[in-house]
């Protein structure tokens, strides 16, 4: 991880090439406790019978992919990732490759911030989720 | 236009019960994200840290008794909800053996149309605090509904 | 002479975008090779931001920052350019169900223009409207180019504006910083304020231009400034 004073505008964040499988979905949804009440994120029939194409990522689990690939990027670094803001466009489906990825589109030298854009794309580069985050170097 | 009683607007509907943040879900979180960051999964790396031990990935914040729920205490509108997006403000890290409990109020109710048809937006913020009343995030959570 | 205007972007004054003007046309600058950009026109969901002064940005960083809206009808989303207080006296524009005519009729009366966007994206665009309602009049151009179009959203717009020999735009629709100017549209003529933008949007002589990366894009570092 670099200082505040050696990152650019423009500075990428992955790509992180990844599949997510359905009993990761399964997983989380147990995680979070809906489980039992959102069948969308479990069982393939339930979700079908809402219209969607198969079992799809929970909103919140596509927040933590995007998540993780702030926090890798600080590593074990002077910094805290004290913001992210997600808008859920299309949903993630398992089983599918997905790219992560994101750069730093503006900085604040008097708070030392960095402003990232992140989103996970799939194989057609059609921007699912996206979101912006903000990272917090120390001094 | 949307109709709801504005009085809703910025009122506590709920607070919850404290939830313990248990060691063995935080490394089971870690496992199903694949995170491999030793602040959060290896435990003598983490004690030398800045924190000086094992904290959640920030990211755990929005696994609290996400969702549903909110629909008892709020008006909904129409027969669906979904989960449009989230913004969290990530104010102190969750650590294992956190209590943490959630606040929420509507901070917002307004309507659109997109691709796929008009659609009801209502954003529940969430305040989570430890143990020891410590704000450590704030979630505003928008929930899109269908009529 | 002539102008390159991103004529449909969001700042964060919209409730789901997350991009600052400032970040905006730093991007601009930035990327300026590629999107050879004049300025950008905000067009935030339904609201005109009346009190928005961008003029320090403007000097800033050389572009121009103008105003306008973008709102929802019976026929989907129109941005509507020159708004002024009669017609936010007259439009609630965060009433999703303004009636398109309506508006189009007497917004020209008032001063301004309204184009409608993305008509090729369905629910929220001419296209799907016409299908089932009579055509819209007195329209002079539509969006031909969205920055956020998804496949075939663009090609439904192309068939309208052969068919109804509507003039076209171009805009980005960008809700995020590096998005915008991928989308834009060339004026023959120089414009400096927001009377020249109504103006020549009247006229008809413009065209949408395309700054969209070919194959995926895949961001690049890009050189900044020494703090």
């Amino acid at each position: 991880m670099k200082n505040f004073e050696e990152i650019n505008i423009g500075d990428t964040l992955g790509p992180l090439e990844l599949t997510v499988t359905k009993q990761q979905c399964r997983d989380y949804a147990q995680i979070m406790g809906v489980a039992g009440i959102a069948g969308r994120f479990t069982d393939e029939e339930a979700a079908k019978k809402e219209g969607l194409p198969g079992i799809i990522l929970p909103g919140n689990m596509s927040l933590g992919l995007l998540a993780k690939l702030v926090t890798d990027w600080i590593g074990l670094g002077n910094a805290r990732m004290t913001r992210i803001g997600t808008t859920y466009r299309q949903p993630v489906q398992p089983d599918r490759p997905i790219t992560i990825q994101g750069f730093i589109t503006n900085t604040d030298a008097a708070e030392r911030t960095a402003e990232i854009e992140l989103w996970i794309e799939n194989e057609d580069a059609e921007r699912l989720v996206i979101g912006t985050a903000t990272v917090t170097f120390g001094k | 236009m949307v109709d709801f009683d504005p009085a809703i607007i910025n009122k506590t509907f709920e607070t919850t019960e404290p939830v313990e943040v248990r060691a063995d879900w935080l490394q089971h979180y870690c496992q199903v994200i694949g995170e491999t960051n030793p602040l959060y999964v290896d435990e003598d790396a983490a004690n030398k840290g800045p924190f000086g031990g094992i904290i959640a990935p920030p990211s755990y914040a929005v696994t609290f008794r996400n969702g549903r729920h909110f629909f008892e205490h709020v008006p909904r509108f129409g027969r669906r909800g979904f989960d449009a997006g989230k913004d969290v403000e990530f104010v102190a890290p969750i650590r294992p053996g956190d209590k943490i409990t959630l606040s929420s109020a509507v901070k917002e109710i307004y309507e659109k149309t997109g691709r796929s048809g008009s659609m009801v937006f209502v954003v529940i913020r969430s305040t989570l605090k430890n143990q020891k009343g410590e704000v450590v995030a704030h979630i505003d959570h928008r929930f899109m509904n269908r009529p | 002479m002539s102008t390159i205007l991103d004529l449909h972007t969001h700042s964060e004054a919209s409730e789901d975008s997350r991009a600052p003007v400032e970040a905006y046309l730093n991007w601009i600058k930035l990327r300026h090779a590629e999107r050879p950009l004049d300025g950008i026109v905000l067009t935030e969901h339904r609201q005109f931001n009346r009190d928005g002064d961008y003029r320090h940005l403007e000097d800033k960083f050389g572009q121009m920052v103008l105003r306008a809206s973008e709102v929802e009808t019976n026929y989907g989303h129109m941005l509507v350019f020159g708004v002024n207080d009669d017609i936010v006296k007259r439009f609630d524009f965060a009433n999703v169900r303004l009636d398109a005519q309506t508006l189009i009729n007497e917004v020209a009366t008032m001063g301004g223009i309204v184009v409608p966007c993305h008509p090729g994206r369905p629910n929220i665009g001419l296209y799907e409207h016409y299908q089932s309602k009579p055509p819209l009049e007195n329209i002079v151009a539509v969006e031909a180019l969205n920055g956020g179009s998804r496949k075939g959203e663009d090609e439904r717009s192309a068939e309208l504006i052969s068919k109804f020999g509507y003039a076209a735009t171009g805009g980005s629709d960008s809700h995020l910083v590096s998005l915008i100017g991928l989308c834009a549209t060339r004026f023959e003529a120089d414009i400096k304020t927001i009377d020249d933008l109504v103006r020549e949007l009247k006229s008809g002589a413009y065209e949408p231009a395309d700054f969209r990366p070919r194959r995926k894009p895949v961001p690049q570092a890009v050189e900044v400034e020494p703090r």
